[in-house]
């Protein structure tokens, strides 16, 4: 396999946004109408034209103020990918050799499936094409043997790019160095994830952060319970009418009364 | 068309109008929806110009004719189905005598108690299938409550798929001289009889005209 990870720090991370424009300038995505909510978080949220953002967490300080916590938020890129399982045009959202979940909007018929159970809530709806879209690792890029544009332009060394097991072995011996609250997450839920964080504070001070992510229970009992139990349904009603008609037989209406 | 002789008329233009709408657009559904839900089934997105966005669009512009059609449904059969008597429950007892042989089938009214509960569990389903489609088409709800209407609709296939299979086949080869309840509306008096005689009496008393 040549799995690979995007490692985020985000204790080396400046808020800077150059991974923000990065982004925007390798897929070609149009800069947004935009709002001022009282902070530096821009745009908002993540929209149809923005994959990647980095979100400013705000902790008020007793002396006054605010500390911030920066958070680069993008697609997570399950290995075990509920967007994927929820999917239902085949080859829409497939997965790369590098581990890379990717939409192909050309398949797309924006049903909003994935919107709806992606555990982080990365995909976003444009009512304009009526398609789905969110980040895809790059993977333009790195099946071709380069770095995700966010990874090529960080600074300061925040996002990194580079085989899986290296990127893990390097993510907690960051977070042991870091120590206190300090942890890796990423590694340990829906089989792992291609994008991982070093989180100097517990996983519960980031704003929309998922604290403990799985593939929702509802996508288990729609996919891989009632599909397989409508074609058992469907197929004993079809067998037991069968065995009726050759075994009881028709009802026939009584002769006479004609 | 002119009555014919001997023959006895089961159902209004109406109710085999409501009754076609309702069996094309099921069956739509079912087929656009199958190629939605099975990779397996995709090809059938293929039949369509525009592909699986065409063929979803579709499928949630027939629920809306299947939704509406069943109201009609409703003014047809609501006020023969929408309840059980004393013969309904001794019919049950019997399975109306489909499952084993009984000496005697407890008599029926228009609708026997077994197509009483056909009618109640696609009542029901029609909430379920209309309300959670309407909000997978237009999902104003939050994810967490959005993803739980796909179950919903998933369990709606499960129930209305094996409920499809043996309405057929009752309404088919399963009871000879069935089918034209639902084609040209004619029936036998010897059909009449044995599926539904309390029906019967009261057409033939002038207690109602079908």
């Amino acid at each position: 396999m040549n799995e690979k990870v995007m490692l985020i720090d985000v204790s080396k991370c400046t808020a800077c946004r150059g991974c923000q424009v990065a982004c925007k300038q390798w897929n070609r995505l149009p800069a947004e109408k935009t709002q001022q909510r009282g902070t530096h978080q821009n745009p908002p949220d993540l929209t149809p034209a923005t994959w990647n953002l980095v979100r400013f967490t705000e902790i008020p300080l007793k002396e006054g103020g605010v500390r911030w916590l920066f958070r680069k938020d993008n697609c997570m890129h399950c290995e075990d990918a509920a967007c994927q399982r929820a999917c239902p045009v085949p080859g829409c959202i497939f997965k790369t050799a590098e581990g890379a979940i990717v939409i192909d909007t050309e398949k797309c018929i924006g049903c909003e499936y994935c919107v709806n159970v992606c555990p982080f809530e990365i995909p976003r709806f444009d009512s304009a094409t009526k398609k789905v879209y969110k980040c895809t690792l790059c993977w333009d890029r790195i099946g071709n043997g380069q770095i995700p544009a966010c990874a090529k332009t960080c600074g300061p060394g925040a996002v990194t790019f580079g085989p899986k097991e290296k990127m893990i072995a390097q993510a907690h011996a960051r977070a042991k160095a870091l120590g206190g609250d300090a942890t890796v997450y990423g590694d340990k839920f829906v089989q792992g994830t291609h994008v991982m964080y070093v989180l100097p504070e517990k996983v519960r001070m980031y704003e929309k952060l998922a604290i403990n992510p799985s593939v929702p229970v509802s996508v288990y009992l729609w996919k891989d319970f009632l599909k397989p139990v409508s074609v058992l349904a469907i197929g004993a009603a079809l067998v037991g009418t069968f065995f009726h008609y050759i075994i009881k037989g028709p009802k026939r209406p009584e002769e006479g009364g004609e | 068309m002119a009555k014919p002789k001997n023959l006895i008329l089961s159902s209004t233009v109406f109710e085999r109008v409501v009754h076609w709408v309702l069996a094309g657009s099921c069956l739509f559904l079912f087929l656009t929806g199958f190629g939605l839900m099975f990779h397996s089934l995709s090809f059938i997105g293929n039949f369509f110009p525009g592909g699986h966005y065409i063929m979803k669009l579709l499928h949630n512009i027939v629920g809306i004719i299947f939704g509406i059609a069943f109201l009609f449904a409703l003014i047809a059969w609501g006020k023969d189905t929408l309840y059980f008597d004393e013969d309904d429950k001794k019919w049950f007892r019997v399975m109306g005598g489909y499952l084993w042989e009984v000496e005697k089938v407890p008599e029926a009214g228009k609708f026997n108690a077994g197509q009483k509960m056909f009618f109640m569990v696609l009542f029901l389903f029609w909430f379920i299938m209309v309300g959670t489609g309407i909000f997978m088409w237009f999902p104003i709800f939050p994810p967490e409550l959005t993803r739980w209407l796909y179950v919903l609709h998933a369990l709606g296939v499960v129930v209305l798929g094996g409920f499809l299979v043996i309405h057929f086949y009752l309404g088919t080869y399963g009871n000879p001289g069935t089918f034209q309840v639902m084609g040209h509306g004619y029936v036998t008096k010897g059909w009449a009889k044995k599926h539904r005689s309390k029906w019967l009496r009261d057409v033939e008393a002038g207690r109602r005209s079908v």
